[in-house]
């Protein structure tokens, strides 16, 4: 391991953050030795899950592996959606299918095995709600015990599926900040594996997948954008390795996609602070959007994340609530998609950036849709009010339709 | 007394002391110097910028809230006060 900002290495051993300077770790490869393994050849018979990445993945143990099926989502060709948006080529990398409906998947397989590489006696995390479900999946199947911390205000299924996987929900007034916090400190004094905070470098190695995915589902080829969500800006970060990787290997060209990413206007630290001049992420108290799962106030990487989208000329964008329901909507009606807010987010993004140019109609763009609409019907308030029944009858179905053209 | 606790990986700069007890009265910045007194420069180095400022790679609550939401380092520490040291890296 590496530290990203003062360069110190490590062996791959357990380690939040860097000693030294307390900055971001990274895993790092010998890419000589990964390039007899790994190389688009080779990779076409692999099972279709993340771990046909298996020489770019930091994970010493096969059998610590607890294989839930995770990654190697469909990319999808959004002709309708390009045609209501105005691009000439749009993808959507289609991660609501995902074991426990979301990307969080990925991570944790990483970071799980890790957990089990190291023999410790439980795992967890501070979620915003997606997390909490893929980490408490994954532990049910490894059988290890499984604490996820979470803000209690999260919405019903969020806070439903940690617990029908058999993890224990500590449910924390607060934010998701207030929550991290507390998740830190417990799982330090208790030695205990906790996904984003102290497996974080290893976690982080998980995401990058969907680059990979990507590259190799657009027949080794990369887009020229991809439109992220950011909640701590590590996905983001993580997209832009999976590229460095890919180009260390001589498997994409040098130039990296442009990495676009996207905050509710709610709550957007990371896009507040790659407008701002020092580039640095403007944390937010108490964030004020539907987008939960992106309601992160102090974005644990923020700042590599606005790096690396100035570094790939990309940009950052905060859409507002209702253009991100919007957004949800488009996907469903015209791909047949359903989105969590967070996917709502990218679309709006995307759409805003083709009105106003900062995406040509030219460029190949993918989105990512990171989580599943089924798992916050909340947000949806009074939009869909309740049907009343009619009786089955022929007659009944016409007064009901009111006349509407048939066919 | 404050009460200072460090995480696990900030305590790096301690010596691996990871919960100090100070007797004292000021503000954050107060305290940082007097636990810079007692564990020198290599603690102050790694904890501030050459500028004075905090580092973006630690966070500091004090009773549970974020600083940078107070007054910052002018943050007054109250007689019984908590006081974390966390990694800014966590989360998401």
């Amino acid at each position: 391991m590496q530290c990203r900002e003062c360069r110190t290495e490590y062996p791959p051993i357990q380690l939040a953050v860097c000693e030294s300077c307390f900055g971001p770790l990274e895993v790092r490869y010998e890419i000589e030795a990964v390039r007899g393994g790994f190389h688009r050849d080779t990779l076409r018979g692999r099972p279709p899950t993340l771990w046909r990445y298996r020489e770019l993945l930091p994970v010493f143990d096969d059998d610590a592996i607890v294989d839930l099926a995770a990654g190697y989502t469909p990319l999808r060709r959004a002709r309708n959606l390009e045609d209501a948006i105005g691009s000439r080529e749009l993808w959507i990398k289609d991660d609501t299918v995902n074991p426990t409906y979301s990307f969080k998947d990925r991570p944790v397989a990483v970071a799980i095995a890790k957990a089990r590489e190291w023999s410790l006696p439980a795992v967890g995390c501070a979620s915003t709600g997606n997390l909490a479900a893929a980490v408490s999946a994954a532990a049910a199947k490894a059988r290890i015990p499984c604490y996820v911390f979470v803000p209690a205000s999260l919405e019903p299924a969020k806070l439903l599926l940690p617990r029908l996987y058999g993890g224990i929900v500590v449910p924390v007034d607060g934010t998701y900040d207030d929550a991290n916090r507390v998740a830190f400190q417990v799982a330090d004094q208790r030695g205990w594996g906790f996904m984003n905070l102290n497996l974080r470098p290893y976690y982080a190695e998980g995401s990058k997948t969907l680059l990979f995915e990507t590259w190799e589902q657009l027949g080794f080829d990369l887009p020229d954008v991809i439109v992220s969500p950011l909640g701590s800006g590590l996905l983001l970060t993580s997209l832009e390795k999976g590229h460095r990787e890919l180009s260390e290997l001589g498997e994409a060209p040098e130039r990296p996609p442009r990495l676009v990413g996207s905050q509710p206007a709610g709550c957007a630290p990371i896009v507040r602070g790659f407008e701002s001049a020092d580039g640095r992420p403007k944390p937010v108290r108490k964030p004020d959007t539907i987008v939960e799962s992106l309601a992160i106030g102090d974005p644990g990487s923020g700042f590599e994340a606005i790096q690396s989208i100035r570094e790939t000329y990309g940009f950052a964008d905060a859409p507002t609530d209702p253009e991100i329901l919007e957004g949800v909507r488009l996907l469903a009606r015209e791909e047949g998609v359903f989105s969590e807010p967070a996917g709502g987010t990218t679309v709006a993004t995307l759409k805003r950036a083709r009105e106003d140019g900062r995406i040509d109609r030219d460029e190949r763009v993918v989105l990512l849709v990171t989580g599943n609409g089924l798992k916050t019907p909340a947000v949806w308030g009074n939009a869909f009010p309740p049907l009343a029944p009619i009786p089955p009858t022929s007659a009944a179905v016409d007064a009901f339709l009111g006349g509407r053209a048939h066919g | 007394m404050v009460r200072l606790v460090l995480a696990s990986p900030i305590a790096t700069a301690t010596g691996g002391e990871r919960e100090l007890e100070v007797d004292f009265q000021g503000t954050l910045r107060d305290l940082l110097d007097v636990v810079t007194s007692k564990y020198g420069r290599q603690f102050q180095q790694r904890i501030l910028e050459a500028d004075g400022a905090l580092r973006r790679f630690v966070n500091v609550y004090v009773n549970g809230e974020d600083a940078r939401f107070l007054a910052g380092l002018d943050t007054p520490i109250p007689r019984d006060a908590t006081v974390d040291l966390l990694p800014a890296i966590s989360g998401g």
